[in-house]
Formats: structure tokens, sequence, C-alpha cells
């Protein structure tokens, strides 16, 4: 890696509450205390991901926003991060500034969408990432870091000040953080990544802007069908709309906790198998009390297996005029 | 012994580029023979309601035309043939977003 010089400009400060209190007063943290992005760190950051602070990870052309490894570097420094959960960062930074995540407007919208991370593959053991009870909440350095630091580059780089840029009306406590990883070991069903074209052994992180995160509570269900039927009540509760600039290739994503997953894995369905019924359900009249479920591609339906015993609940996240998209976790050369 | 100050990196993108060209235009003082852009994003009632506010403001000054765009999609900025119209053919407009 070529040295070449941060970019950003330096502040020096009498000591760390004289920091803490300024970068408050500048509107550049969430709300919480921050770690010093110091030069050594973020170019220990930059190290680990064998990245020169000036690489490219993607544009917001409407806010006339380039944002660079160094850029990511400072955030994910700020929101708690280790220097070995940054390649995991900047994968979620990239996939977000596809241009189907559609940043601009998902980090616009008055509904207070969120981002979601969702890791894959081997680094999840390998930096900590939870899968199973909890997943979702507090409680795990990795998960809590990673999804801040996203939400960080967001707020910093990307311009989303509540009240300016970002329009939400009530935002959502899940723009904190929102990261956990697929339970793969604890299932015997394909991991996402792999269905979506990635090898077992990559790792991955799959960000999904999300409008309503809505849970599929069902305790009586015996069997796949029913269980199915009380997904798709969610799903046509909620609706998803279409939209001219994703056309069919809108995604909503299931998260399906183990004491659900237990009774397809009796049945022996797969994930293509909950696609296989629901699919054709989303064409049909959703009733008068329900709406659309406007997902062009069969593939479209993504499902991931997380959570802990003892709730029999199925997440389903509700997209907000964009797709998930889905980004290699590239090790350092 | 002095201590060394505590170094920290900004970790914005800086100000926005052009800011003072980014200044609200002037607003003219009177509409009479003026064509509005009606720009409505699609969202709700947002072409009803543009259309209600063109409605009202004919009803003051009938010299008035104007040029409506419905946006081919709720989540990006419109196609850069609407784009044209709006800059070629308007010299004011009127956004309408919602949900």
């Amino acid at each position: 890696m070529a040295a070449t010089a941060l970019a950003a400009e330096a502040h020096a400060f009498r000591d760390e509450e004289d920091l803490q209190e300024t970068y408050h007063a500048n509107g550049w943290t969430d709300g919480l205390p921050i770690v010093a992005p110091t030069p050594e760190r973020v170019e220990a950051f930059l190290a680990a991901a064998g990245l020169a602070p000036d690489v490219l990870l993607g544009e917001v052309p409407t806010r006339e926003v380039r944002v660079t490894a160094e850029h990511a570097a400072i955030n994910a420094v700020m929101a708690g991060c280790r220097p070995d959960y940054f390649p995991v960062v900047l994968a979620a930074v990239r996939a977000h500034l596809h241009e189907k995540a559609n940043c601009h407007s998902t980090t616009g919208t008055l509904s207070g969408a969120v981002q979601t991370v969702v890791v894959n593959g081997p680094v999840r053991s390998q930096i900590g990432i939870e899968c199973g009870a909890g997943c979702m909440g507090p409680g795990f350095r990795a998960n809590a870091s990673i999804g801040r630091a996203l939400r960080l580059v967001i707020r910093n780089v990307c311009r989303a000040i509540p009240g300016v840029l970002d329009r939400a009306s009530f935002s959502s406590p899940h723009r904190f953080s929102f990261c956990f990883g697929e339970n793969e070991e604890a299932s015997n069903w394909t991991p996402m990544h792999v269905e979506r074209g990635f090898g077992a052994n990559e790792s991955t992180v799959t960000v999904h802007s999300v409008m309503t995160v809505d849970s599929a509570v069902d305790f009586t269900s015996r069997t796949p069908e029913a269980l199915c039927d009380s997904m798709l009540a969610t799903l046509r509760r909620n609706g998803i709309a279409g939209d001219e600039f994703l056309g069919e290739d809108t995604t909503a994503m299931l998260v399906i906790g183990p004491e659900h997953q237990r009774f397809y894995d009796r049945a022996g369905w797969s994930k293509a198998d909950i696609r296989d019924y629901l699919f054709p359900k989303f064409t049909e009249d959703p009733g008068p009390n329900g709406r659309i479920v406007g997902i062009g591609k069969k593939e479209g339906l993504l499902i991931v297996a997380a959570g802990g015993d003892g709730m029999a609940q199925t997440y389903v996240l509700i997209p907000h005029l964009a797709i998930a998209i889905t980004e290699p976790v590239i090790a350092p050369a | 012994m002095t201590n060394k100050p505590l170094i920290g990196l900004d970790p914005t993108s800086g100000p926005l580029a052009r800011t003072d060209e980014r200044a609200l235009p002037s607003r003219p003082a009177s509409l009479d023979g003026r064509v509005l852009g009606l720009v409505a994003n699609g969202l709700g009632e947002s072409k009803l309601f543009l259309d209600a506010v063109y409605e009202e403001l004919t009803r003051e000054d009938d010299t008035i035309a104007a040029v409506r765009v419905l946006k081919s999609s709720v989540s990006v900025a419109p196609e850069p043939a609407d784009w044209a119209r709006l800059t070629s053919e308007t010299s004011l407009a009127i956004a309408g977003f919602g949900g």
C-alpha cells in the first residue's frame, strides 16, 4: 500500500473531554460518546484493510458526496470498532452506496427507514458477530459498533443530518445500530450469501434499507404452510409498494427464529420451498384489509436464520425504496 | 511538563461545494404570465394537491400556465427529459412530496 497522507482536517484538543464536547457541539456524533479518531487509530484501521485513505468506496451524486476509505475509518473508530472489524464496515459502506441501495432516498425519507446489516460467512466467528439470542439488540461489540459505524458514515459523510437532509418525522432507535449475523451453524439451510452467488467460505455483508421492522409471532401453527401464512399476513398488513426505479428487483427479508425453523426442518422445507409457497400468493388479491406485496421475483424474498430459542417469532423486514445489496468482505492483500 | 494536545480528525465530507450558488433564488413579485413547473413525486395525493394549488393560483391570475411533471419513481430525481422541460419551459417550479 502506497503511503498517502490523511486528508481530513486535524483538530487539537486540550483533553478527551474537550474532544467529546466539541464533536457533540459540531453535530459529529449520534448523541452517544465516541472514541477519539486520532490519526494513529485511523491509520491502524486503514492498515487492517490494506487500503490507502483515498480509495473511493462510493458516491452520493445528489449530495455531491464521495466516500473514501479514510472517511469510513474515521467513523468506524468513532463508533467503537476494532481494526479487524473494519473490512466488514467497508463492505457495509460499499453496499449502502450501491445505486440501488438508494442512499439519498433511504436516508432522507420522512419514514425514517433504517439500514439493516446482515453478516454471513467465516468473519462472523472471527470477530464475534452475534447471530443467536439477542442478536438484534445491545450487548455485542461487533454488532453494535459495525452497525453504528455505517450510521455515522451516513450522518457525517453522506450528510444525513436530522431536520436537514434527514427528513424523518420520528426516525427510529434502529438508526443507532442494526447489525446481526445469520446463524448458519444452527440451521441446515443454505446461507443467504450462498443463495446470492457467493461461496460458503466467503464472508459478505448484506445491507437492506428497511421501513418497518415487524414481527410475525405465531405460537400455534404446527405446519410450514401455516407458518408461511402468518408471515404472509404480516407482509400484507404492511404491503410493499412497487417502484419504477427498482422494477422487479424489490427485496424483503424474513429473519426466521429457531422455534419456527424447527417446523420447517421437520418437514424438510428449504428456503426455496418457503419461497415456492409464498411467492404465488404475492400476486393474489390480498383481501379488503391487505396490501399488495410487490416483490417481482421469487429470489427477492430473502430468508435469514437468526435469533435465539424460546420465542416463536419471525422478523419481517419491510423494505424502503431500495434493494438488498450484498458485498464481499475483502481481506487485506 | 507540557501535555501533548489530543488530535482528532474531522469525520465529515466537509462543507458543501458552491454554497454561495445554493442560496434561495429571489421570489418573483408576481406570477403574471409565468409558466409554473408542477413536480409531483407520485406518493399519496401529491398530484391532486399540486393540481389544486394550480387551480387556486389561476383563479387569481389567468395568465399563468403550467408544465406538469409526475416523477416516474417516487425515490429518485425526475428523468433527464423532465428536467430539460422544467429548465427550458418554466420560470419557477413547485415540488410536492410526501407519503
